[in-house]
């Protein structure tokens, strides 16, 4: 039987090397593609992930409750990204696929009678957060949107995602900032930077809906 | 005796293999499935069928959405900047959320107002819920109700019923109808008594449906 362990033992120690291997993070520093604060997101690695759902935010101010219905005072958003964790030539995590649909409901952010609604073009980049308060996971990522009240195009914007657990109402997070002045609103974010407010600013607290945080190797 | 060893392996990988293959194959036969659909306005009588926005989550992909400025189905419903979105993911079946939103709703020439309906559902693998789920500044026959129970029931005198922040659990996870209207009428006996109602049609703006199972 000795020939059948080495065989066992060999393949075993092959096994975890690989594993191992494919499992490794990729720790190359990544330069934000987007200057600005970035609180508890800021240290980023490189590597497979894919985060999916939707959800509700009544942003001001962010918390876990909801705002008075008649307020108005709520956004609501379909997003999900995927990346393989691949660096493109200036070190960018590059972004598979993704998308981003975000309506704002405000009444104050009525554009041309309508919500602001802002729908993704392009999601380029999408990088792992590993310095926040997420349990599950949390992603910074981006790339370009219009705005569809209007046909604005082209907007760089940037969101802060968070997977706290289950369920999502109260526990994970999203954020928002679009980098350049939206016609007829001028700049525009959706952000909670309080550091007393759970689980990971700047992203604020879901009043609706899940985060769902998917590690691929 | 090596022959025998070697003989022991294959033996055995035979027997380990199929085991591991089996195993695998009924996990990914025992994945789960989200579903996610969500609309607008939804009117069904016998001479009105129509649902606008819709969006359902299609096949292999992840989101799906529908948007309409101005929804108007004959002259039973009226409502702005509906937004139908719905999110998922089929490759892992790990979470569905879904997502209906409307402004400025009048059903049956002001009978029911509101000048705002979010309906969502979220479901993963434990959880099922209409967290997010509200309607503002709504009106009922005259009557102000603010921030109605689940399932709150309202009668219409000559309509039917309204049946407002309806939740509905399904297998692995739930539908939330916000306001729901089911039109009736009386059933008379020979002599012209009402002896009951009969249905005739169901009026449905802000509805979400998510599962995963």
């Amino acid at each position: 039987m000795s020939p059948l362990r080495s065989l066992a033992g060999v393949t075993a120690i092959g096994a975890i090397a690989l594993i191992a291997a494919s499992c490794e993070a990729n720790r190359q520093a990544l330069a934000p593609t987007m200057g600005a604060p970035r609180f508890h997101f800021f240290v980023f690695q490189c590597q497979p992930l894919k985060m999916t759902g939707g959800g509700r935010i009544d942003y001001p101010p962010g918390t876990a409750d909801k705002n008075p219905p008649a307020s108005h005072e709520y956004e609501t958003f379909g997003a999900h990204v995927i990346a393989s964790g691949q660096l493109d030539e200036n070190g960018v995590c590059v972004a598979d696929k993704g998308a981003l649909e975000w309506v704002d409901h405000r009444p104050e952010m009525n554009v041309n009678g309508s919500p602001l609604n802002l729908h993704a073009t392009a999601v380029t980049f999408a990088e792992l957060a590993v310095d926040t308060d997420c349990s599950d996971g949390a992603v910074h990522w981006g790339g370009k949107l219009r705005v569809q009240n209007t046909g604005q195009e082209d907007l760089d914007f940037e969101v802060w995602d968070c997977d706290n657990g289950e369920p999502g109402v109260g526990h994970d997070g999203f954020a928002i900032r679009v980098n350049e002045p939206i016609d007829g609103v001028g700049d525009y974010a959706v952000m909670c930077p309080d550091p007393d407010l759970p689980p990971a600013e700047p992203s604020c607290t879901l009043t609706g809906g899940n985060r769902q945080f998917h590690p691929t190797h | 005796m090596k022959n025998e060893s070697i003989r022991a392996a294959i033996r055995f990988a035979g027997l380990v293999l199929p085991l591991t293959w089996t195993s695998g194959s009924l996990a990914a036969q025992m994945q789960a499935t989200p579903r996610a659909s969500a609309y607008g306005v939804s009117v069904s009588t016998p001479a009105v069928n129509q649902t606008s926005p819709a969006a359902v989550l299609p096949a292999g992909e992840m989101m799906a959405t529908d948007q309409a400025n101005d929804v108007t189905v004959a002259d039973l419903v009226t409502a702005q900047n509906a937004f139908a979105i719905v999110n998922g993911d089929l490759t892992d079946g790990s979470g569905a959320v879904s997502t209906a939103t409307l402004g400025a709703v009048n059903i049956l020439n002001g009978l029911i107002t509101a000048d705002g309906v979010v309906a969502m559902a979220s479901s993963t693998a434990e959880n099922a819920n209409a967290e997010g789920s509200s309607l503002a500044s709504l009106v009922v026959n005259g009557v102000a109700l603010d921030d109605p129970a689940p399932n709150t029931r309202v009668n219409l005198p000559g309509t039917g019923f309204v049946v407002l922040n309806e939740q509905i659990p399904t297998s692995g996870g739930i539908t939330v109808n916000m306001i729901h209207v089911v039109l009736q009428q009386p059933v008379l006996n020979l002599f012209g008594g009402v002896i009951g109602y009969q249905t005739i049609g169901n009026i449905i703006v802000g509805s979400a449906t998510s599962s995963v199972y």
